[in-house]
Order: structure tokens, then C-alpha cells, then sequence
């Protein structure tokens, strides 16, 4: 069965890139165009993996992976961070958040798929 | 009647306070193309990244296609091993020219972070510019240097006071000198 894996960023571009990549290692992807969309989303359906961008307008990637690790169907599925940033102190706040790992952008497909699939398979 | 002969204080406190208006309004003048031609410049690579991308899907299925016809004739033929091999070593590398496009093409995401953020701090000194700038003649002091002092301080704390909203709002988010891809952590 195929895994699902919710995308959201508020780049078009990003999206469009992440989408690509993921489809293109036998993936199914639902796109999100920011954290509150991402949320509904994710309450639409139960995906087998989250990738999240952090910084976008209204609700943001952090505040996204807290609402989504209240809701006990999200409580073991696997969320990624893909942002610009790299701070350690906001990779703290992520992983405090319930982030299961961080991915500074730009991305490199190869290497997405790898943590993907060491994730859901 | 006799004209009366501005006093030296007098003048002193005219071009303090023209110098500041000229200030206010030139550096607004300034930093307003400024900024239009950064919302221009993120406008055009916007519709430049759209049009990248869509080349590069369409590219990329046409070479899908090429190389599904192309294993399909050689199936259907019989096939010298070096012709099958050069075709799987093509397929490899357009895979990792492809993945090194997937890379590029994220170019905007940070692009317009930091024009955003540009746009955002040029908004800030505009307004640091406008608390430069005096609301005309009603401000200016009618003489004695105390009352210029005085209104040179109020310019002074507006200033200040914009410039630390500033610093507390525009937190940088993109720090990235390159396009190699970047570090992956899991928790």
C-alpha cells in the first residue's frame, strides 16, 4: 500500500520540488500551503509521515507539530522539520515540540528518500 | 516699519530643523524605490521560478519517456551488453543531474525570505526617517537653544524607540551562503 506523506510549505516551489521527489520514490504526498492548512489536512486523513517547513504565515511548523502530537492519531507518526533554519536553540524547540528530526534546506532528493524511507519504509 | 533680523539662535534652530526634514523626506524617497524594486525583483523570480519548474517537469517526463521507448526497442531487438549498459549509465546520470536540479530550483524559498526581510527593515527605517521629520513650522521652537535641545531629544527617543521595534521584529531566518544541500539530524 502506498505511504502518504503530507508536504507543507507555503513556497509553491518547494512544494512543487518535494512532491516530485517523494512521488518519484513511490510515495503518495498531500500538499499544504501552511501550518493551519497542513492541520486540516492531517484531520482529513491520517498520513504515514509529515514534512514541515517553519517559518509561514499564520501557523508555523512548530506550532503545527505541537497541535498535531495532541491529537492521538498523530502521536507516533513520524514529523519531519525541512527548513532554512539551523539554530540550535530552534532545534531544540523542535524536537521539544515532538519533531522526530531536522532538515536544513536545500534539500538533496537522494538524501530525502533515505530518511524517509528509514522512517516508513 | 523695520524688518526684523533673525537672530543667530533663530537661524541655528531653521536649519537644524531643515536639515532634518530634508533628511526625513530624501531618505524615504530613497528607500521607497528601494523597496519597489525588491518587490519587483521578487515578483519577477516568483513567475521565473513557476516557469523553471514547469520546464523542468516537462523535461524530465519527455526524458522518462525517451528512455522507457527507448529500453522497449532494445528489448524487442537483440541488444549488444555495451548499448544496455551505456543506456543504464545515462539513466544514472540524468538521475543525479535531476536531483542536482531539484536542489537549484529551492533557490526562491530562500530568495524571497530574505527580500521579505529586506523589504520588512527598509519599511522600519522608513519609518525611523519619518520620526526624523517635524510636522513644520508648528514644531520648530521660537528661540532659546533649550527648547531646540528639548526637541532634538523627543526626535531623538522616536528614533531610538523605532529602531529597537525594529531590531525586535526582523529575526533572520535564512543564513545559508550557498546551494549545497543542507544537514540532516534525526532526534
Amino acid at each position: 500500500m502506498t505511504k502518504t506523506i503530507l508536504a507543507v510549505d507555503d513556497s509553491g516551489s518547494l512544494r512543487q520540488m518535494l512532491a516530485f521527489s517523494l512521488k518519484a520514490a513511490g510515495y503518495g504526498v498531500i500538499e499544504a500551503v501552511d501550518g493551519q492548512d497542513g492541520l486540516n489536512k492531517a484531520k482529513q486523513q491520517t498520513v504515514d509521515l509529515v514534512l514541515t517547513d517553519q517559518n509561514m504565515p499564520g501557523m508555523d511548523g512548530l506550532s503545527l507539530i505541537r497541535a498535531l502530537r495532541a491529537m492521538k492519531n498523530y502521536q507516533s507518526v513520524p514529523i519531519l522539520m525541512l527548513t532554512t533554519e539551523s539554530g540550535d536553540d530552534i532545534k531544540a524547540m523542535g524536537r521539544a515540540a515532538g519533531a522526530n528530526g531536522w532538515l536544513v534546506k536545500p534539500f538533496d532528493p537522494a538524501r530525502l528518500n533515505e530518511v524517509v524511507k528509514k522512517l516508513i519504509g | 516699519m523695520l524688518s526684523h533680523e533673525p537672530r543667530p539662535d533663530e537661524l541655528m534652530n531653521t536649519q537644524v530643523m531643515r536639515l532634518l526634514s530634508g533628511v526625513s523626506v530624501h531618505g524615504d524617497q530613497h528607500l521607497a524605490e528601494v523597496e519597489r524594486d525588491l518587490v519587483q525583483m521578487d515578483a519577477l523570480l516568483s513567475e521565473a521560478i513557476k516557469k523553471l519548474c514547469t520546464s523542468f517537469m516537462a523535461i524530465h517526463q519527455a526524458i522518462d519517456l525517451q528512455q522507457e521507448t527507448l529500453k522497449g526497442m532494445l528489448s524487442t531487438e537483440k541488444t549488444a551488453p555495451e548499448q544496455a549498459a551505456r543506456l543504464e549509465a545515462l539513466r544514472e546520470e540524468i538521475g543525479q543531474h535531476v536531483g542536482a536540479a531539484v536542489t537549484g530550483l529551492q533557490f526562491q524559498d530562500m530568495t524571497s525570505q530574505l527580500i521579505g526581510r529586506m523589504v520588512q527593515h527598509l519599511a522600519g527605517l522608513r519609518d525611523v526617517f519619518g520620526a526624523l521629520g517635524t510636522k513644520g513650522s508648528a514644531d520648530l521652537p521660537e528661540s532659546g537653544s533649550e527648547e531646540m535641545l528639548a526637541m532634538l531629544n523627543h526626535i531623538s527617543d522616536r528614533v531610538g524607540a523605532r529602531c529597537t521595534e525594529l531590531a525586535g521584529t526582523v529575526r533572520s531566518t535564512v543564513n545559508q551562503r550557498h546551494m549545497e544541500s543542507g544537514d540532516i539530524e534525526l532526534f
